[in-house]
């Protein structure tokens, strides 16, 4: 009894380390770094924390998606500001804020279904299309702004700088955009096409999927997400600026994959991406609130995400493993 | 088939690479015409912007001269081929913007060797031979500090914003504060400094996790002014009563009208107009066989409350104000 007993729990904990491994990492850092610094763990900082990693987590939902169908979006950063710009600059012409955030969305809509496109129907390597798309949509917001920022953004700043019921509105948005991505991923036809695509083209296509259109609504969604991310962003910072996002595709990516989204396609979540975004954003934070230098907070994060992702993938192995073995077990029964 | 389909899209993209250079002026009827090839950093950079625009309004106040822009962005092998591309041309004088001091050394002097006059503008190569114009970044340091020195209280907890890892204007700027601010203020604690990359979103971002773990910051030192209105960004969002006192560097816009409304305390203007006069200057003298001085430093005029004014306006005249 003792015996059994001992066994149901070591499976237990054996389970919950690898089914909820990256869940573990996020509590160990939240005890380390509360140890590390007696300023992280209050409330006003978690919030802090939230409304930094906010806008890249909103875009890392988009590339959660993509990379579970085995595509990227490299273009995230400029097609962001481009989105960001023009948004900023429909609200000066118009004054509503209504017109311009639906003008930062279209416009991120628009520029990943050319990349959708050009993936779908010319076979382009989605590396290669959405790397033509990133340099594309950075001249555009360049040549519009002429190289210069955009100022005086008056009421436009709410998207970015207010809050509703003393939570920032970007970690309100950021907490429906993972709902919403949750919800796909999980319960309709699209989400399990994606993981099919990402497993298995070519099966999924046999079995009848229109892989295609599949495609281009997940870099439409994903485009949805990158151009909204856009107006926050510049209401924000309070400012139109067409440098903005430089490298924040990485960023999302980063997150996707600590939060265990698979680069060979078929796996990934919602909630491990929400994960491993505030695994980074913890390991920012508290690395500014240390004073730490800026080379060596480089060479850290770098450290830390290695750390992460291999721990990650090495508790996932042991369960497949584990696995196959009951398999072999149960083939020699029979 | 096939083949004339890529032969055209080579054109195609030949033709692309070549419509990087734009703005051209029209040339005079009469007599020689000199061509100048400038050669920006990087259009995508607000300042290169500015002033690649001033150096072509400056080049129009002199009939005899035109000017052709070529787009560096941000590469050296890039700009390396502009120099070399505008040799082969034969330009009559390279005005270059270089992006690294070491890097275009070497396609410079090959230039020079060629026949080609080359003046450098907003930043030096490592050759003492070249003539050049430049803003003296100790210099824009200076005049903030000095203010600083006089207004920043007793024992007050300082952060410092920098630029790029190893970029001359932010050390520079940053060596300025240090001789003329932090060794006059040994009382000075500085609680935070880190790289922020001439960007609002991460001097805002900085600047939110310093206010978390020191409270009440006094004084923000940053070596440029977007990473500057960030920081002042944060402090409006943790609801702080009062702004810190806030020293930048350039003189954009935004920094003026913070300066202006009592955000911000000073910055110190690096005039595009200043360089692309001076520098167009020298240019046309060299062209015309006039001797020049070199090199030739544009003063940092110092954009305080009282002066704000007058700066908004040059800005509203530029168009980067409506």
């Amino acid at each position: 009894m003792a015996q059994r007993f001992s066994d149901m729990f070591l499976a237990f904990m054996s389970k919950l380390t690898s089914k909820y491994s990256i869940y573990l990492i996020l509590l160990a850092m939240l005890v380390i770094c509360s140890l590390l610094s007696p300023a992280f763990f209050s409330a006003k900082n978690l919030s802090n924390i939230s409304r930094q990693i906010s806008i890249t987590t909103i875009i890392s939902f988009g590339m959660t998606m993509l990379i579970i169908a085995g595509l990227i979006d490299l273009a995230a950063g400029s097609v962001m500001a481009l989105a960001g710009i023009l948004s900023v600059a429909i609200y000066k012409a118009t004054g509503s804020l209504v017109i311009a955030m639906v003008t930062g969305i279209v416009i991120g809509i628009a520029c990943n279904l050319v990349s959708g496109f050009v993936v779908t129907r010319f076979k382009t390597p989605p590396f290669i299309a959405t790397l033509a798309m990133m340099t594309s949509a950075r001249g555009a917001a360049l040549l519009y702004t002429n190289g210069q920022n955009i100022y005086q953004l008056d009421q436009f700043v709410i998207f970015g700088q207010g809050d509703i019921f003393g939570i920032p509105t970007p970690v309100i948005v950021m907490v429906i955009i993972s709902l919403v991505t949750w919800y796909l991923l999980n319960n309709t036809r699209f989400g399990r096409h994606l993981y099919a695509i990402g497993g298995n083209e070519d099966a999924a296509r046999a079995s009848g999927i229109k892989v295609n259109q599949t495609k281009m609504t997940a870099y439409a969604i994903s485009g949805a997400f990158v151009g909204l991310a856009g107006v926050l962003f510049m209401s924000r910072v309070n400012a139109g600026l067409p440098n903005a996002g430089i490298g924040f595709e990485f960023d999302a990516m980063t997150a996707s994959i600590i939060g265990g989204t698979s680069f060979s396609g078929g796996v990934g979540t919602a909630m491990g991406t929400l994960v491993g975004a505030f695994i980074m954003g913890f390991l920012n934070n508290i690395m500014n609130l240390l004073g730490i230098q800026s080379y060596l907070q480089q060479i850290i994060k770098g450290g830390i995400i290695v750390i992460a992702v291999a721990y990650d993938i090495m508790s996932k192995n042991k369960k497949t493993a584990s696995q196959l073995g009951n398999i072999e077990e149960r083939g020699k029964e029979a | 088939m096939k083949l004339i389909g890529k032969l055209a899209l080579c054109l195609l993209s030949a033709s692309l690479l070549t419509s990087a250079a734009w703005a051209q002026t029209p040339a005079p009827k009469n007599g020689k015409t000199y061509r100048i090839a400038y050669i920006a950093r990087a259009q995508g950079d607000s300042f290169a912007a500015w002033l690649a625009d001033a150096v072509v309004k400056e080049v129009k106040k002199y009939p005899d001269t035109q000017v052709t822009v070529f787009d560096g962005q941000s590469k050296n092998e890039l700009i390396a081929s502009h120099i070399e591309n505008a040799v082969t041309s034969k330009y009559d004088l390279i005005l270059l913007q270089p992006l690294d001091s070491e890097a275009q050394v070497a396609p410079v002097k090959e230039a020079v060797k060629a026949g080609v006059k080359v003046v450098t503008v907003n930043n030096r190569v490592n050759d003492a031979s070249i003539p050049a114009v430049d803003a003296d970044p100790i210099q824009q340091a200076e005049v903030n500090a000095k203010l600083a020195v006089k207004q920043v209280p007793q024992n007050a907890k300082v952060v410092v914003l920098m630029g790029p890892a190893g970029n001359m204007h932010s050390d520079k700027r940053r060596e300025g504060w240090k001789k003329f601010f932090f060794d006059q203020r040994k009382d000075v604690k500085i609680v935070g400094e880190q790289i922020a990359n001439w960007n609002k979103d991460e001097g805002m971002r900085l600047m939110e996790d310093w206010i978390q773990t020191h409270g009440k910051i006094d004084a923000i030192v940053s070596m440029n002014d977007n990473m500057a209105a960030g920081a002042l960004e944060a402090v409006k969002g943790s609801g702080a009563k009062s702004y810190p006192l806030t020293y930048g560097v350039d003189g954009t816009a935004e920094a003026c009208l913070k300066i202006k409304a009592g955000e911000m305390t000073s910055t110190s203007l690096q005039s595009a107009f200043s360089l692309a006069e001076l520098s167009v200057k020298m240019s046309h003298d060299l062209l015309t066989g006039k001797k020049v001085e070199t090199p030739q430093f544009i003063t940092a005029e110092l954009i305080t409350k009282e002066n704000a004014d007058k700066f908004i306006k040059m800005h509203k005249d530029l168009g980067n104000i409506k």
